[in-house]
């Protein structure tokens, strides 16, 4: 992959890809903890119409004012249990997130999101100078810089 | 901070020269003389990287002195910073939470086997 901008996240979980992928993909799963912290994603609110082209869409409602923001992706790739692709088109230049699923023997499997988030001046910018790197070694970076 | 902002930083961030002004500048103030020194640039390329820091507020210049020194303006970077940490924070919330319903998940199916 030649993605520019990205924030990865990793984390093994003790359970089969199988039902880290289901969580992933099924409202009754997601209601219990998609979050973020301080607000409940109702099971009603979650629309999931897992095919390419399909809708993956979330209601978050914010438990001190009942306020809520609805997070509305399309899906662009659902290969259950190994990968699943969103791109959330309202964000401007396009939000992607990736997710794989693997599994690394003893019942347990490695979650990798990856995210490309970063807005789209940032990766053109990345383009032209045929630089190459991640949020991660941003954070890194920026980090560096303060503390030099 | 807007995502246009954000994304004059990260703009702003993605050229190694001006990521190691950026640098130079966090051990101290300097002149665009001093700062062009070490990368054997004229004084019109120094120049122009510094305008774009300047437009992504990541450095300010003293309007007063004939020099017109540099500095390195925190502000944006702990704000580029701090938008990464968000993101982050979001996914291991998230992700801590499903680790408690897997949890809760295996606690179900092991009552229902009687053990």
């Amino acid at each position: 992959m030649s993605e520019t901008g990205e924030l990865t996240y990793t984390r093994v979980h003790d359970a089969s890809p199988e039902l880290l992928f289901d969580c992933m993909t099924t409202p009754e799963h997601l209601t219990r903890f998609w979050g973020p912290a301080g607000t409940t994603t109702p099971v009603d609110g979650i629309t999931v119409d897992l095919r390419p082209g399909g809708t993956f869409a979330t209601t978050m409602v914010s438990d001190a004012d009942g306020g809520s923001y609805t997070m509305r992706a399309t899906y662009v790739e659902v290969s259950r249990p190994d990968r699943l692709v969103w791109v959330e088109g309202d964000v401007e230049g396009g939000m992607r997130t990736t997710i794989t699923f693997t599994d690394i023997g003893q019942g347990r499997t490695e979650v990798v999101t990856h995210q490309t988030n970063v807005p789209a001046a940032y990766r053109s910018a990345q383009a032209r100078a045929g630089f190459q790197t991640s949020l991660d070694r941003f954070d890194h970076y920026l980090a560096k810089i303060k503390t030099t | 901070m807007v995502d246009d902002e954000l994304s004059l930083v990260f703009s702003a961030l993605a050229d190694p020269t001006r990521r190691a002004i950026l640098a130079r500048l966090a051990r101290g103030d300097a002149t665009a003389n001093q700062l062009a020194e070490p990368f054997a640039m004229t004084q019109q390329a120094v120049s122009k990287h510094l305008k774009v820091l300047e437009h992504a507020r990541l450095i300010s210049r003293t309007r007063s002195a004939q020099s017109r020194p540099c500095a390195l303006d925190t502000v944006r970077l702990d704000a580029a910073a701090s938008w990464i940490a968000e993101h982050r924070r979001v996914w291991a919330e998230r992700y801590d939470r499903l680790d408690e319903h897997l949890a809760a998940l295996r606690g179900e199916r092991e009552t229902g086997h009687g053990r």
